[in-house]
């Protein structure tokens, strides 16, 4: 009898288990190619051949990782893919460390970056902060990992700083800063992009390519060629 | 039983059991096996360490020399890795998982028959629980992720993080005890094969 109640739990363990997996897989989420931001865009929205997304949040190393090996190559990444391919290049801003309690810092940077979009001047303030984050914190070995040491919280001045080596319109950008102006709309992408793509960021959507996380090493040398190999990955997926 | 007693019965037990473990990699062929076994494990464990991304590249349309580039390059990173931390956790959850499979054939080999394989089935478990615990530098999340967004959908990943280390310490904790509880089998398996070949050389 013992036996028979047992073997019933688990049957009904395992349907249940095997049910949700399939209600899941039949009802994935729809796909999400509209445009979230256009000043986080580079290339032709209206003629591109193809769109590649990448969400990020930017107090996630590995996204930074990425992005400072385009930045690196930005002649080399816009004439051989943006133009060269025809792609446009998006990058959807969420704070998703913030929400899922790995990083504080994760949404004044989100906000602030918002801020620099409706100036329309998000990619000098993007690489400039990048920048700086790697040479205060990730070449030292911070915030790389979860296990290394943490980012401290960082004064909203960290943020107002990197602006004025910036090409915006200081006052309004303190202005949208210092009151939240942009919260509204980061916190509606970091809904959506939870519903796409759960809690990992970075993730790469290319086409039919999707692709999750990027080179595992603390190491820059080979960045760049992984960019490339990412790309070329899902210019090839058809 | 006083706890002193208690604590000379561990302590004896633990003994046995590292001479176990011992007896059974003093023998070439099984300390090759086992090598091989914790270079295969590491390697699956760091292929699989960043997320499906590896296999979604492995999986997407680049030519066949791109692929192979991809798996040296899980080579290659899994040496530089293993300097940090996380890379730490991995080899010696690659380690445990090694021992373990070479214990289990070694005592599978050498049991007597009708016996069964008393902590096989922690160990399975522990190696299982290691290998979706499986934490995920570059995207925050891990293996776990896709099952937790499978089973829950991507609401439950939050708790993924969470979920994934108790599953790691629980697959240390499984793995260590059922690395002991072999090794204890494998001593006696040792001792009573060397006495039989003693006698066999004798006659």
């Amino acid at each position: 009898m013992q036996k028979v109640i047992r073997i019933t739990a688990l049957v009904a363990v395992i349907g249940l288990l095997a049910g949700l997996v399939i209600y899941n897989a039949l009802n994935p989420p729809a796909p999400d190619t509209g445009v979230w931001n256009e000043a986080m865009t580079k290339g032709n929205a209206e003629t591109a051949k193809h769109h590649f997304i990448m969400y990020t949040d930017i107090f996630c190393p590995y996204c930074d990782k990425f992005s400072n090996a385009v930045a690196a190559n930005l002649e080399d990444f816009e004439k051989t893919y943006i133009e060269g391919k025809n792609i446009l290049f998006e990058i959807r801003v969420t704070d998703v460390n913030y929400e899922n309690g790995h990083s504080k810092n994760s949404r004044p940077a989100g906000i602030a970056a918002y801020c620099a979009a409706k100036q329309n001047n998000f990619w000098d303030y993007y690489y400039a902060l990048l920048e700086k984050m790697f040479d205060d914190y990730f070449s030292k070995g911070v915030g790389v990992d979860p296990y290394s040491k943490h980012i401290p919280d960082l004064p909203d001045s960290y943020f107002l700083d990197i602006a004025k080596g910036v090409k915006l319109d200081q006052d309004s950008f303190k202005q949208c800063f210092e009151n939240k102006e942009t919260a509204k709309e980061l916190d509606k992408n970091t809904a959506k992009a939870q519903k796409n793509i759960g809690g990992a960021v970075p993730h790469f959507s290319f086409d039919k390519f999707s692709y999750d996380g990027f080179a595992g090493n603390w190491d820059t040398t080979n960045d760049y060629k992984q960019v490339k190999t990412l790309m070329n990955a899902g210019l090839s997926t058809k | 039983m006083g706890i002193r007693k208690v604590a000379e019965t561990v302590f004896d037990r633990t003994k046995l059991s590292l001479q176990g473990v011992c007896s059974v990699f003093s023998r070439p062929k099984y300390a090759i096996f086992g090598i091989f076994c914790i270079f295969l494990i590491a390697y699956i464990l760091n292929f699989w360490r960043d997320g499906n991304g590896n296999w979604q590249l492995i999986c997407s349309g680049l030519p066949l020399g791109d692929k192979l580039g991809v798996l040296g390059r899980v080579f290659t990173s899994m040496i530089e890795f293993f300097r940090s931390f996380s890379g730490l956790s991995i080899a010696f959850l690659a380690l445990l998982q090694g021992i373990v499979i070479t214990q289990l054939v070694f005592t599978w080999r050498y049991r007597e028959k009708n016996a069964t394989l008393n902590g096989a089935s922690t160990g399975g478990i522990g190696a299982i629980l290691g290998f979706i615990a499986l934490g995920c530098p570059s995207c925050g999340v891990g293996l776990l992720a896709p099952l937790l967004s499978a089973i829950a959908g991507a609401g439950a990943l939050a708790m993924a993080e969470t979920i994934g280390k108790i599953f790691t310490l629980l697959a240390f904790a499984l793995l260590i005890f059922t690395v002991f509880r072999l090794g204890y089998i494998d001593y006696v398996l040792a001792s009573a094969n060397s006495r039989k070949e003693k006698h066999a050389k004798s006659n």
